[in-house]
């Protein structure tokens, strides 16, 4: 009920809606250069550190920049998610920041390749990450019913398939974008819906199946149908988080102003709690049937997170990831203040960062009962992560400081600029 | 995908902008409110450019007036079939669970299929009054009542077996903790006391959901027979020779349930937060039902039960059927009630087939990712299961699976037939749309006969190997339960208001405070920003 | 705080004055007048909720969520708490190796439990701030006002508030576009 207004209450907005003015939605010239400088140091400084820490501990370099590429990919996956999402349920209320969404799914693409150092660096270690690749795993019994799909040639030409799919699909999407800030074609909207319609389908299994190759198979003794599900949670909830945080920077720079407004702050706070909650069904699931069925090839990879200090990590998932979140972002003002939702996003993508974490790095140490999580080289996960996302946060800024922040030409502006929360 | 181009007629008739020219007459809707590719415009909600009066008088006329001639004889056959489910139950009390198909090997089938069928039915409605709530889709208005009333006519179908199956049926309050002379407590460990607790919860929270709805247009309903009441003296009697007035049992049961409500704007913003509220925490809870219904499998070791996807998917099953389940009733519904075309228009029945392509989907992606980690985990029970139990037809091999038919079944009604909701001609076809959910039906019942059945049929040990075949009993009293939902329905469509009527209102243009002032076309608006640059 | 009784010719105890409009703007821009000359009791009926209907009567926000917050989380830990009191203490029951009492097992019910008890609060809050139910109320007497639940839309304005005065109170709903002005008996 909550949702009754008049029906299609959208009218023609034009360029002349106060909040559309241009100085309102396009960047000065040469704004942003000073957090783009920031970023790409944090970024070449982080990735120093992975550099440094290669040299003390390859291994755990390889698998501290894999926890950094994988957040960011997520990050561009679930901004990739949501552009289709949107497009294919017209929904009308995103109209004035959808293109802060489409801004962080071209990077996608481009992200994904990051993917190719963390594969070469697994290649001089022999396999030290996807360790089914090691020599160690040679002649492993359940490892060679496998191989016909684990083995390298198919891994990597998988990868190179996803990578040019989603580098089609996204520029697409991107391209229809742009003609239409143009060329003001309204149809271009309709074209993207159908694109879309075609591309959720092949985004849904080369994303699962990326979750499977580049997440699961790092522990090539697991297995889990739910996997591609809870990549993809946690890809929506990091990507909702990424949005928040641009769209609270643009009004922190006195941007987007009436165009972007506590109503839509609101609902994306919406959406970011609704995603915690769903990560968190899909984790509990998962972890749940594993751990009351008892099945052993199953329950090593919780077993595994069970050893020295790794369910402190595992409790702290929990707690950022859910618990802490889900209670305070019940709260309506929460949401609909920039800056505490902001705070909150940051708060997720820390959240997400510690989960990846989580998934990827026991394979390091685990074998060291004395310190199964290696905290003594946590410099290099700290490192590692900053640095990937510090270049993601270049990337990200270089992009939103391109062009117009709003898609002048959407057919549903009027809609978004007249969004409203009622009850 | 259609043209991109509509013609500029029936886009301006979509959109409620020209009049069009039998309005008023009883003839259903004209201009189909099929959603059209421009982006610009919205389709209007309610067609024919309906005051509210109009809506009041027409919904609360299938209440009022009396039912077409089809309805008395629906009624008696669907409670004849119901009746015989009845007697079924009555002779499996008296004599036993062998009176069903059971047996050593297979002793979980025919009744928990149907507990899951019709449990995953009532999804829909939860999904259409809860999530698309929260979602801010404001066609659900024209569908979520009679939605709702479906989910809780399917709960209590699927809460029946059950409550049949646990063999000594008076010793059912066993399940819930009550203290009790011999010092138990129930097993809170067991996925089948959670499913107690999470169907009881779903059907009190639906039928406290779909009540606190109707509170409004159940006053709607007392108002109307209280102004009759008082308007003139005398009246249609419930019986020639006794003085009451039907609209006096009316004005008194309608008054009674609508507990007061005087459409009060203090009262409206408490309404509306409470049901913000019940749709937040139902959408969570629709969710947790099917997964919890999953459990029941998926916590267990057998190869095709024990399987981490099955929360979510079960649940994107569970709308499945559901939404058609929901498209087998009102499809008919609309055809058989005056005007209600004008509020179930084309666009409700395309939104429908889009949900049902997609969930359809993603149960396709389900059966995929389990067939692909069956291999994948290198378990040859795993992929066992899914070769020699389930897809293997018995022709092309001897180790073939007996049941393979079932399988094919359900991937033919389930994946493949929605797939012709990818062209817009049948997704704004009724008849299509009705056949396909027709088919979606039963293959999502074979779904829930697939995993049980087959799973269990061949386990680990070759020697226990069997085969179920269900009984007349068991027949017949999954029958009876497709009667009792009937007959249910049918009495829901004749007395209380079908369609949610105050927040129809609510969604038609003429219901913001804001229309007159800024001058809206009548019946949505034509916003042709874009494309004038 | 209600001082003066009113009272008609018939010696009726006056409840209020109800005006009659004939569409949302109409009464929305009605209440926001109402509501700038500063009365309190009064009421703004109409077939379905209209938005910003608060904001135009200065209604403040309910706390009912807040309540079914409350409410349903704590009745989540106490079901929790049941479940491994019985199984955990009082009742210990060894099922497929597990320890007696474990939160993982208790998770679905526990769940449950707290949507149980948030949506009765939901519902019975939503009731009980709302008076409800109350199936005898003078406005229900009016004929008129019975189409309220069609398509007409009233305001009412008690005669309990203090700033309450018949001509005072009918010209302000007059000036305010107001149709079939009329007073409503207790």
């Amino acid at each position: 009920m909550s949702q009754i207004s008049a029906a299609g209450q959208s009218h023609g907005v034009g360029a002349d809606h106060p909040a559309l003015r241009s100085s309102n939605i396009s960047m000065a010239p040469g704004a942003g250069t000073g957090l783009k400088s920031a970023f790409i140091g944090l970024g070449v400084l982080g990735l120093a550190v992975v550099a440094i820490g290669w040299f003390k501990d390859s291994t755990h370099a390889l698998a501290s920049l894999h926890v950094g590429v994988i957040t960011a990919i997520t990050i561009c996956l679930g901004a990739t998610f949501f552009v289709l999402i949107f497009n294919l349920v017209n929904a009308g209320w995103v109209s004035t920041f959808k293109r802060q969404y489409e801004n962080v799914m071209s990077l996608l693409p481009i992200v994904s390749l990051l993917m190719i150092p963390v594969f070469v660096l697994d290649y001089l270690k022999g396999g030290a990450l996807f360790t089914w690749m090691s020599s160690a795993a040679h002649g492993d019994v359940i490892l060679e019913k496998k191989a016909g799909f684990l083995n390298p040639m198919f891994f990597y030409a998988r990868s190179a398939f996803y990578i040019l799919l989603w580098a089609y699909i996204t520029s697409t999407l991107r391209r229809l974008s742009l003609e239409q800030d143009r060329t003001g074609d309204k149809w271009l909207t309709a074209k993207a819906r159908r694109t879309s319609a075609w591309a959720i389908l092949v985004m849904a299994l080369s994303a699962s199946f990326a979750g499977f190759d580049w997440l699961m198979s790092i522990d090539f003794k697991f297995f889990s149908t739910m996997w591609g599900v809870y990549f993809f949670a946690g890809s929506a909830y990091v990507g909702t988080a990424t949005m928040i945080l641009i769209l609270a920077l643009l009004r922190r720079a006195g941007k987007m102003e009436g165009a972007v407004t506590s109503e839509h702050f609101h609902d994306l706070g919406k959406l970011l709690f609704s995603f915690t909650v769903f990560w968190a069904y899909i984790a509990f699931s998962q972890y749940f049937l594993i751990w009351y069925s008892g099945i052993p090839e199953e329950t090593a990879f919780f077993e595994m997170r069970l050893k020295g200090a790794w369910p402190m990590v595992g409790a702290a998932v929990i707690i950022s990831h859910f618990a802490l979140p889900f209670v305070i972002m019940l709260f309506r003002g929460i949401k609909r203040n920039p800056t505490t939702i902001a705070f909150f996003a940051i708060w997720s993508i820390a959240a997400h960062v510690i989960d990846m974490f989580w998934v990827v790095r026991p394979v390091v140490h685990v074998a060291n009962a004395a310190d199964p999580v290696g905290w003594g080289m946590i410099w290099i996960d700290a490192g590692a992560v900053l640095g990937v996302l510090g270049v993601l946060g270049w990337l990200i800024v270089g992009k939103v400081t391109s062009g117009p922040l709003v898609a002048v030409n959407d057919p549903r502006l009027g809609e978004s600029l007249d969004h409203r929360n009622y009850v | 995908m259609s043209s991109i181009h509509p013609d500029q007629v029936t886009a301006q008739h979509l959109a409620g902008l020209s009049r069009l020219p039998d309005r008023g007459t009883p003839a259903p809707g004209t201009g189909d409110g099929s959603l059209i590719d421009d982006p610009s415009v919205r389709s209007p909600l309610v067609l024919n450019e309906r005051t509210f009066k109009e809506v009041t008088d027409i919904v609360c006329g299938y209440a009022e007036n009396k039912p077409g001639k089809w309805w008395l004889p629906a009624l008696i056959i669907s409670g004849s079939i119901a009746t015989l489910g009845g007697l079924a139950i009555l002779y499996l009390v008296i004599t036993g669970i062998g009176t069903w198909g059971l047996n050593n090997q297979v002793d979980w089938a025919w009744d928990i299929t149907n507990f899951v069928f019709w449990i995953g039915i009532g999804h829909a409605g939860t999904l259409i009054s809860a999530i698309l709530c929260l979602l801010k889709q404001k066609w659900r208005t024209a569908v979520n009542r009679s939605a709702e009333a479906m989910t809780i006519f399917a709960v209590i179908c699927a809460a029946t077996f059950p409550g049949i199956h646990i063999g000594r049926q008076w010793m059912a309050w066993f399940l819930p903790p009550i203290p009790n002379a011999n010092n138990i407590w129930p097993n809170f460990k067991s996925p089948l006391l959670w499913d107690v607790f999470a169907i009881s919860t779903y059907g009190t929270v639906s039928a406290l959901f779909w009540f606190m709805g109707m509170i409004p247009d159940l006053a709607t309903l007392r108002d109307r027979a209280d102004m009759r009441l008082r308007a003139s003296k005398s009246g249609p009697t419930i019986a020639p020779f006794i003085p009451i007035r039907v609209d006096a049992v009316r004005a008194y049961i309608y008054g009674f349930l609508s507990l007061g409500w005087r459409f009060s704007s203090r009262h409206w913003h408490r309404y509306e937060a409470a049901y913000l509220v019940l749709a937040g925490i139902s959408t969570p809870l629709v969710l947790s039902v099917h997964s919890i219904v999953s459990f029941d499998f998926a916590t267990s070791i057998l190869p095709g039960w024990h399987t981490t996807i099955f929360p979510p998917y079960f649940v994107a099953g569970a709308i499945f059927g559901g939404f058609a389940m929901v498209l087998l009733l009102l499809i008919p519904a609309r055809e058989l009630f005056p005007n209600m075309k004008d509020f179930i228009t084309l666009r409700h029945m395309e939104n429908m087939a889009k949900i049902i392509l997609v969930t359809g989907s993603m149960v396709g992606f389900a059966y995929t990712m389990e067939f692909f980690i069956a291999w994948y985990s290198g378990n040859e029970y795993e992929s066992h299961v899914f070769k020699f139990n389930r897809a293997l037809p018995t022709w092309i091999s001897d180790k073939g699976a007996p049941y393979w038919w079932a399988y094919w079944a359900m991937i033919f009604c389930n994946v493949l037939s929605p797939q012709v909701f990818w062209m817009k001609k049948f997704r704004t076809s009724p008849t299509a749309i009705f056949a396909v959910s027709f088919l979606v039906t039963i293959g999502m019942w074979f779904e829930r006969f697939v995993i049980i059945v087959t799973s269990l049929h061949r386990a680990f040990l070759p020697g226990e190997w069997g085969m179920f075949f269900p009984t007349a009993v068991d027949i017949t009293t999954f029958i009876a339960s497709c009667g009792v939902f009937l007959t249910l329905f049918l009495i829901f469509l004749k007395f209380l208001p079908v369609f949610a009527i105050a927040e129809l209102k609510a969604v038609m243009p003429q219901a913001s405070p804001h229309h007159h002032h800024e001058g809206h076309a009548h019946g949505g608006g034509d916003h042709s920003k874009g494309g004038h640059h | 705080m209600s001082s003066k009784v009113y009272t008609t010719e018939s010696g009726e105890v006056v409840y209020g004055i109800v005006a009659e409009f004939d569409t949302p703007a109409d009464v929305y821009h009605a209440a926001e007048q109402v509501r700038d000359a500063g009365y309190s009791k009064w009421d703004v009926h109409t077939p379905f909720p209209i938005h910003g209907m608060e904001d135009a009567m200065g209604v403040k926000r309910t706390i009912l969520p807040m309540i079914i917050g409350v409410v349903g989380l704590t009745c989540a830990g106490l079901g929790f708490l049941m479940q491994w009191w019985m199984n955990g203490v009082d009742y210990q029951l060894t099922v497929q190796g597990k320890p007696f009492a474990t939160w993982q097992a208790f998770v679905p019910i526990t769940f449950e439990l707290g949507i149980l008890f948030s949506a009765f609060t939901a519902i019975i809050g939503m009731l009980f701030f709302n008076r409800l139910p109350q199936w005898y109320h003078p406005l229900l007497k009016k004929d008129r006002f019975l189409r309220v639940s069609d398509d007409r839309f009233m305001i009412c304005i008690e005669a309990g508030d203090s700033n309450f005065d018949p001509d005072r109170t009918r010209a302000l709903l007059e000036g305010a576009g107001g149709k079939h002005i009329d007073l409503v008996e207790e």
